[in-house]
């Protein structure tokens, strides 16, 4: 029987089983994030920017699941904020049926920017009540912002821009409190 | 009659070591990799005299052992770190010995030598029955009193005077959400 100190080809091979396990239970876990995905899809502009976001979110969303640690629980935090300009987008898209032109674009942006705040501060709300590091907020970050994008690039660069500007404020309020509160005893 | 060994209360060597293993447990469950190896040497020897143990075969616990170990990290993420790590890990060996013992199909005598090498590890085998029972007992606990009842009464034999066909299906009821629990609570199957 193999003895204890000549563990390493076992260690390999169970190494490799528990990597495989959990990059399955990656896939599986995200899968549910495709709805999201195929609404941006059929709801919004169903282009290509949205389609190569789309993959982009599964194939970030399930390597940091894979991951685990600080990544794995940003993952729901970063997606649920997310949401939150995509759906405000993809109202804003149907209520396309009764305006026209300039007017539409303007809701799409305001939904994109408003969307792109609470966003932020979801975030760091979240962030700051589990006290997380600085890579929660990156991959949550990255998460939110490319979720919501699937929505926003149906305006173009602007609307990323405009979500990413309002991510950015909704987030300070919560980056100064992070860093007062270290600095204070 | 004696309280089983299993059932004793363990001493603070093992309590202690119980805890680091739980805590690197729920390490890895949560995807630090750098505790792997000593999880993994740390379980290799309870689910090596466990195979040993529940198979009397060297060549067969041997592979036992090996592919149980491959289960229980393949698991690693489904992990509870409310629950004890080392039932779990020996609840998930126990049925990989189970499965392998079906597979192999005939019964085979245990040679000698198998028997001689489990002399000298009476505390570990000890160490795994506890914790073995203590995986029962957690799948037990969530059950209702009369399914609770009805599996001591025939773990007991008591069952034997009042045997019939209500007492049957009551005893086949409670063994299946027996069943049931175990699964849930460790993740293993048929």
């Amino acid at each position: 029987m193999e003895s204890a100190t000549d563990l390493t080809p076992a260690i390999r091979r169970a190494r490799r089983a528990y990597e495989l396990a959990r990059a399955r239970r990656a896939v599986l876990g995200f899968a549910p994030v495709v709805v999201l995905v195929a609404a941006a899809y059929v709801f919004g502009d169903g282009g290509p920017w949205t389609t190569a976001l789309g993959l982009a979110l599964f194939a970030c969303g399930a390597a940091m699941l894979w991951y685990g640690r600080d990544l794995k629980h940003a993952v729901l935090p970063g997606v649920v904020a997310g949401s939150v300009p995509l759906v405000l987008v993809l109202c804003a898209r149907q209520l396309g049926d009764f305006c026209t032109g300039v007017s539409c674009a303007a809701l799409c942006m305001d939904a994109c920017v408003i969307g792109g705040v609470l966003t932020g501060l979801a975030v760091a709300s979240v962030a700051n009540a589990r006290r997380s590091g600085p890579r929660f907020w990156l991959a949550a970050s990255a998460l939110a912002l490319v979720t919501g994008a699937m929505a926003c690039v149906c305006l173009g660069v602007s609307g990323v821009v405009g979500l990413t500007l309002g991510y950015g404020a909704g987030v300070v309020p919560g980056l100064l409190q992070r860093a007062f509160a270290k600095r204070s005893p | 009659m004696g309280m089983p060994e299993a059932l004793r209360a363990p001493n603070s060597n093992t309590v202690e070591s119980d805890r680091e293993l739980d805590a690197l447990m729920a390490r890895l469950a949560d995807g630090d990799r750098s505790v792997f190896a000593e999880v993994f040497k740390r379980l290799w020897s309870p689910t090596q005299r466990l195979c040993m143990h529940l198979l009397q075969h060297d060549a067969d616990a041997s592979d036992a052992v090996q592919q149980a170990m491959q289960k229980i990290l393949e698991r690693a993420s489904d992990y509870d770190p409310q629950r004890p790590a080392l039932p779990w890990a020996l609840a998930v060996a126990a049925w990989e010995c189970r499965t392998i013992r079906r597979r192999r199909g005939r019964r085979r005598e245990a040679p000698m030598e198998a028997a001689d090498d489990l002399i000298g590890a009476d505390a570990e085998t000890e160490h795994v029955d506890r914790a073995l029972t203590r995986a029962a007992l957690t799948a037990l606990e969530e059950l209702s009193d009369t399914d609770r009842e009805t599996l001591i009464a025939t773990f007991w034999d008591e069952s034997a005077s009042t045997s019939g066909p209500t007492l049957r299906k009551r005893r086949e009821r409670a063994l299946t959400r027996l069943r049931n629990t175990f699964r849930r609570l460790y993740g293993i199957g048929d």
